[in-house]
């Protein structure tokens, strides 16, 4: 299995100015399942599809193993692509929508046959195989969908947000199995989703897309604990991250009435970048609750007061959506709290972040300034 | 229909939040029932003309054509005795009448092959301009869009002339390939500007689909957007099955050879000939005989049309 590259590839939709996707840097390892995700219109749509051959590419190349797929059609780049409404042929049935490529190629019917039976089983489709697509339900034609693509053995898999059409139970389960079925193959996976939960649970690494610009690529791991940048920071991770302004104070940044930490380069970074602010980031499992008179209070300060608008009760634990008053604007902040102890709507609840957990960026950059 | 058991159903604002459950309707007639019944009465009273409507039309529609049946199979005295009437006993040699001594056989193979020939040709040819036209970027693309419409607003009348003097020369005049030509282009725009509309609401990706999977841009349209076309393509195949079967015009100016009359001028020459020659009953038989395989392709794709339409409504 090839890897794939993108190299400063770049699209600019005819009578437009501003490239769809811009001069886009991306390596693709060998096997490896590869999700681009970001919000709608960001360019990761376009992306697949430029790999697909779907779109042109105006600048830079696209590779699949050594070679230069940049101006290839489809049919020559060894790809298979699975569409978010699955594109399934309606006027044939299942076996002869997931052996049409194999068809045209000109490979014979026993061979065909034997190899769409053997993807109906993986997929469990083998009773549905005489069926037309209509006759099936949502699940079962992304299945085939699938299968369409498995039974090619093409050297790269293509998806454009799959899961999208299904419902949200079925969409949980087809991810693990999509996922599964994807190391099993072994096949170099290139996957589009605007949902970061289907980004950080399938992917091998995750690349974040914003307005056609590659913000960060990384590991599900890396890319929650190290986000490069703001816009990576909300986006990733569910209820997002608590993103702040806070004024630059000696020896860190002023957090309510709590000073906390923050190490000498990230504030001489923001110093000379001539900001006076920092914007400090903390996933809300990341906020402690301080009791009256708590021994974590060691300045006296008690943290930021957040008043509780709404509580989220999960079972295992909460989230308190809360309001709290930063400098003189109010800021709205998440919290996670145990499921055992979740505070009443309008309590004041006293927080500060845990440390080493905070996340510093420049306010006006929105660059990564800790480490 | 009975208005005491009929739950509220939709019947208008009135109602309001108490007509999603039939449970309680004896409390909702009591309080809100009351502007209820005239609501329903004017709903009763639209319905009522539109079916009225409806049936009148129908009456108008299928009375000639049932009179014109039956009495296809009558004798031409009982024809003029009792109008009204089934026959004594029916008649068929009417049919074979029309059909070998008015030649009617011979016009029906006539219409047969230049109908069949132009048919096929207007289809494939209309639904190749209209899937690039609706598929396609180029310059000009507008152009030949709008050029087929203007083609449809084009009175027959101002082309029949010029018409007449292109066919002459090309040595087509009384010919079937002349007349396949010209009710080719007849029909033409018509079926590129129904087809198109119906090419550009089918799904990109799926096309998309065929392209990865190896699809040459013939081998898409073919096999992909063509079959997924079908409803489309009957309904217009059966439009113009219509109008080429009872065309009249056309063939009257190009097709003088009598031994090359369609049905439509056999029809005529024969309702001048049994008018002197006093065989109504005949022509009748004729008016049948051309009407049959209208009515017969009507009822046998008339259900393929509607079913055929849900394919093209997958997910």
């Amino acid at each position: 299995m090839p890897t794939v590259t993108f190299d400063k590839a770049t699209r600019i939709y005819p009578g437009g100015t501003k490239p769809a996707v811009d001069a886009l840097d991306l390596d693709i390892a060998d096997g490896e399942f590869l999700v681009l995700v970001g919000p709608s219109g960001c360019g990761k749509s376009t992306s697949l599809r430029m790999l697909a051959g779907l779109e042109d590419v105006n600048g830079g190349a696209i590779r699949i193993g050594d070679r230069d797929v940049t101006h290839l059609p489809p049919k020559d780049r060894n790809i298979a692509m699975v569409f978010q409404n699955y594109a399934l042929y309606p006027h044939m049935t299942v076996a002869d929508n997931m052996g049409f490529a194999l068809k045209i190629a000109g490979v014979n019917k026993a061979e065909i046959r034997r190899k769409v039976e053997e993807a109906g089983k993986i997929l469990d489709l083998t009773e549905y195989l005489d069926r037309k697509p209509k006759a099936l339900s949502g699940g079962q034609r992304q299945r085939v969908a699938m299968g369409r693509a498995i039974v090619r053995e093409p050297q790269v898999f293509l998806m454009d947000e799959p899961l999208s059409n299904l419902d949200a139970k079925l969409r949980v389960q087809t991810r693990t199995q999509i996922a599964s079925l994807q190391r099993r193959l072994g096949i170099t996976t290139v996957y589009v989703t605007h949902d970061q939960v289907e980004a950080m649970t399938m992917g091998d690494r995750v690349a974040v897309l914003k307005d056609g610009l590659l913000q960060q690529v990384d590991t599900p791991r890396n890319m929650y604990d190290r986000p490069a940048n703001l816009f990576v920071a909300g986006f990733i991770g569910s209820p997002a991250m608590n993103l702040v302004e806070v004024p630059l104070a000696d020896g860190g940044v002023k957090f309510g009435e709590s000073v906390i930490p923050v190490s000498r380069t990230a504030v001489d970074e923001a110093a000379a970048a001539g900001d006076r602010t920092v914007t400090i980031g903390v996933r809300p499992e990341h906020l402690d609750l301080v009791g009256e008179g708590d021994a974590l209070a060691k300045d006296g300060g008690k943290g930021l007061a957040v008043t509780v608008n709404v509580v989220e009760e999960l079972g295992a634990d909460g989230y308190v959506y809360g309001t709290a008053k930063v400098g003189d604007e109010s800021k709205d902040l998440v919290v996670r709290v145990s499921g055992r102890a979740v505070p009443q709507k309008g309590e004041v609840l006293h927080v500060v972040p845990r440390s080493g957990e905070t996340h510093v960026f420049s306010t006006s950059s929105g660059a990564r300034l800790s480490d | 229909m009975t208005d005491t058991t009929t739950p509220p159903r939709s019947a208008g604002p009135d109602t309001g939040p108490r007509s999603d459950s039939p449970g309680d309707s004896p409390s909702g007639a009591g309080s809100g029932g009351r502007p209820r019944p005239g609501g329903r009465l004017s709903r009763r009273l639209g319905t009522g003309a539109t079916q009225g409507f409806l049936g009148v039309w129908a009456l108008l529609a299928a009375v000639p054509l049932l009179w014109a049946l039956v009495s296809a199979f009558k004798t031409n005295n009982e024809l003029f005795a009792s109008p009204w009437k089934l026959p004594a006993t029916w008649h068929f040699d009417n049919f074979v009448r029309a059909w070998t001594k008015a030649d009617i056989g011979e016009y029906f193979l006539n219409t047969v092959v230049v109908v069949v020939g132009a048919l096929a040709l207007t289809m494939l040819l209309g639904s190749m301009a209209a899937y690039v036209l609706a598929r396609f970027r180029f310059p000009g693309n507008r152009v030949v869009y709008y050029a087929f419409v203007a083609g449809m607003t084009f009175p027959v009348f101002l082309a029949l002339v010029p018409l007449f003097f292109v066919v002459k020369n090309l040595n087509l005049l009384s010919s079937y390939p002349g007349l396949i030509l010209v009710y080719t282009a007849y029909a033409l725009p018509f079926t590129v500007f129904f087809l198109t509309g119906f090419f550009r609401t089918l799904p990109t990706s799926v096309a998309e689909a065929a392209v990865i999977d190896g699809c040459s841009q013939e081998g898409v349209f073919f096999r992909i957007m063509l079959p997924m076309a079908k409803p489309g393509l009957v309904s217009v195949a059966i439009f113009n099955f219509l109008g080429m079967w009872n065309q009249y015009l056309l063939p009257l100016v190009l097709n003088s050879d009598q031994h090359k009359y369609l049905l439509s001028q056999g029809l005529a020459a024969l309702a001048v000939q049994q008018g002197y020659a006093n065989d109504w009953s005949a022509l009748f038989a004729g008016l049948v005989i051309a009407a049959l395989p209208v009515v017969a392709l009507y009822l046998a794709l008339a259900k393929k049309v509607q079913t055929g339409l849900s394919v093209g409504l997958l997910k």
